[in-house]
């Protein structure tokens, strides 16, 4: 799909490899990209893909520098094609919110104390949803919001997205 | 005789057993019947032997105004310590009763007033009494002799607290059916209380049944709060010199676009219901009356089913000559309103209160003198929070909101004016802007980001009215009188139109306008 073709093109910027891989056409039927590398077979599927970028990048960093944190950008990673591309719904992004502002409450980024891949990909995914939300909404979420406003202004990870504009003071206090 | 006969014929032919089973089952069931009518009967005669109180209470006939009674009948506002240990006549509705053994609560309700009183078996309550008022219905209005008694405990359910009624006399003067269409235990509870899985009425229901709706302590408070609104805007512009007048309401043109009036046939002929009092407000500045005002229905045919649109509703309008200068009109309203919130904050503080347990809210805050933006102003402070729009543009009622919100964040209040809209927007006979032909002297007020009032300087010159009317597309034949009553000389005016279902919402900060109307009328309702 071209979303996904979209999204890796401006994670190669990010990670600094300006057009240097060839992505596929994704087979047929589904959104599934496709990468031919140079030796073997081609690599299938989105995090797939963007992991092995990272390591062509040789920015191992952004996939955990522990075990531990390399579990969880895994873990998030699946987070975003099963939970955040497969929210049909109203419903389905309230409850992807709402799960997000629970964990973000005492985090700064999604795994460890620094940027890792897991941040990038959900922020892509995340993109379109934060756009449509009022402010009155991403007042809800406040800690989506502050987790969101941090990554869009980490150096490179932004790149041709929309800025989302967020209020720095509470415009709603009956909200909470 | 006769029974023993046929009973003989009976049992001569031969009969099944089911047949046998079946009479005997019914003689059973008879005479059952007949001992128990029996001491129902014998009970009943009991009772009115044993019942020394059958005076004390009773279902009266119907108030026909057969004497005059020199009783005096207290309020339940009025019951207090200080009426501690008087005997009292009053006249309530029964708005609960619970019988436990030989006492009685009841709880009697006036307007938005309640008390507990009890029956208790004693010197002057029998059996029968206790019984008898456990089974008046809710609702039903009685006329009760007691004794008033301080209480230990306060009584938090009522709002007077501090004191009960020991009833020893109780009449029926008028018995509600026992069904009730809706519960106003129910119609009462705040919306934030279903979590506990309680009932609340829903808005139709409660329309459909708006008499018993409006019994509520709530629906009580709302609308004395809306009269005091109607009261202060005559107090305040009478003070100012202003005079009243009394318009039309059938008109022959429609005064602003012919869209969204309603037709009436009338005789031979059609006319309109007037959808604001615009032209004739106008016409009597034109008639050197200075400065007037306006309390009456005005009528909207939008078919618009909103949160916030009603098809008949109560403005409040304005119409005023000035000097030199509109502001003059404008910092003369909004001084009005601001007059109407410290009046309302000062005289109706129950009657907030009591809306505000059911609908909880913050209080109205407004400064003094009243926030005056420019639209450009506006426009920016959106497009900074990342709203698109153009400058000319109207505001949206999400972007309204949204700038009701950021006006607060930043100014702390809940009522500003927006001024200088873009001439685009507003209708033919406004007054465009001196220095820049994009905007015109026309401005709005808002309360919790909603809008209360529009109003403009009016173009008083016929010359540009026909060209501003021209610009539009409109028909210049149709408002030939409208134009007319400006070519003998006519003042500079300004004013503005406010609707008072929509101030009372938003002070209240309720979140629906049939709330505020007693009979709403919308395009899907005209019941009650």
């Amino acid at each position: 799909m071209a979303a996904a073709r979209v999204e890796l093109e401006s994670l190669e910027k990010t990670l600094g490899l300006r057009g240097r891989n060839k992505l596929g056409p994704s087979r047929s039927d589904s959104a599934v990209p496709v990468l031919q590398t140079n030796n073997g077979p081609g690599l299938v599927g989105l995090t797939t893909i963007a992991s092995h970028l990272v390591k062509v990048a040789k920015k191992e960093a952004l996939l955990g520098s522990t075990a531990e944190e390399s579990a969880i950008v895994q873990q998030w990673l699946e987070y975003r094609i099963t939970q955040i591309d497969r929210c049909n719904s109203q419903e389905d992004t309230r409850v992807v919110l709402k799960e997000l502002n629970c964990y973000l409450e005492d985090k700064v980024y999604l795994a460890g104390n620094s940027l890792t891949l897991a941040d990038i990909m959900v922020y892509n995914g995340l993109h379109h949803i934060v756009a449509g939300l009022t402010h009155e909404e991403r007042e809800k979420f406040m800690n989506v919001s502050r987790w969101f406003n941090h990554i869009q202004h980490c150096p490179g990870v932004r790149q041709h997205s929309a800025s989302v504009i967020f209020m720095k003071n509470r415009l709603y206090p009956s909200v909470h | 005789m006769t029974k023993g006969e046929s009973g003989g014929v009976q049992e001569d032919q031969p009969q099944s057993k089911k047949a046998a089973k079946k009479l005997q089952k019914e003689a059973e069931k008879a005479a059952k019947k007949a001992e128990k009518q029996a001491k129902l009967a014998s009970e009943n005669q009991a009772g009115d032997e044993e019942d020394f109180a059958k005076d004390r209470y009773g279902i009266l006939p119907m108030i026909q105004s057969q004497e005059k009674l020199d009783r005096v009948l207290v309020h339940v506002k009025n019951l207090t310590e200080e009426k501690a240990d008087q005997v009292v006549w009053l006249r309530s509705r029964v708005h609960t009763s619970r019988a436990k053994g030989k006492q009685c609560f009841l709880v009697l309700r006036q307007q938005q007033f309640n008390v507990q009183g009890l029956v208790a078996v004693g010197d002057h309550v029998s059996k029968q009494m206790v019984k008898f008022a456990a089974n008046i219905s809710k609702e039903s209005i009685v006329d009760v002799e007691g004794i008033v008694r301080k209480v230990d405990q306060k009584i938090e359910s009522c709002s007077q607290r501090d004191v009960e009624l020991h009833i020893e006399k109780i009449y029926v003067i008028s018995a509600a059916e026992p069904r009730l269409p809706l519960q106003l235990e129910d119609a009462m509870r705040p919306e934030a209380g279903d979590e506990e899985g309680r009932a609340t009425v829903n808005q139709d229901t409660r329309l459909d049944n708006r008499i018993i709706d409006l019994r509520t302590m709530t629906s009580q408070s709302i609308f004395r709060l809306q009269a005091g609104v109607c009261q202060l805007f005559r107090e305040t512009l009478i003070k100012k010199e202003f005079v009243e007048i009394q318009t039309p309401k059938i008109i022959s043109a429609a005064s602003e676009g012919g869209a969204n009036v309603f037709t009436v046939s009338y005789f031979k002929t059609s006319a309109y219901l007037a959808q604001s009092p615009q032209l004739y407000k106008q016409m009597c500045i034109c008639a050197d009356f200075d400065k007037v005002f306006c309390i009456g229905p005005v009528f909207r045919a939008e078919d618009s089913n909103t949160h916030r649109h009603l098809t008949e509703f109560v403005g409040l309008d304005i119409e005023m000559a000035f000097n030199y200068h509109y502001h003059e009109v404008m910092t003369e309203i909004a001084g009005t309103l601001v007059q109407i919130f410290k009046g309302l904050r000062d005289r109706h503080q129950t009657e907030i209160q009591t809306v505000c347990k059911q609908y909880p809210c913050e209080p109205f805050k407004f400064l003094e003198p009243t926030l005056r933006l420019e639209f450009p102003e506006a426009v920016a402070m959106l497009k900074e929070a990342g709203v698109e729009m153009g400058d000319e543009e109207d505001l949206s009622t999400p972007n309204e909101k949204l700038l009701g919100r950021l006006v607060k964040e930043k100014y702390d209040t809940d009522f500003y004016i927006l001024d200088k809209y873009p001439l685009a927007v507003r209708p033919f006979y406004t007054m465009p802007d001196p220095h820049d032909p994009k905007y015109s002297n026309s401005y709005d007020m808002f309360m919790r980001g909603e809008e209360i009032l529009s109003g403009a300087q009016r173009i008083h010159d016929p010359q540009l009215l026909t060209d501003r009317a021209l610009q539009l597309g409109i028909d210049i034949e149709k408002i030939k009188s409208y134009i007319d009553s400006f070519r003998f000389g006519a003042p500079p005016h300004a004013g503005g139109g406010i609707g008072l279902e929509r101030v009372t919402m938003l002070y209240l900060g309720l979140h629906n306008i049939r709330q505020t109307s007693m009979f709403p009328r919308d395009p899907k309702r005209l019941t009650p």
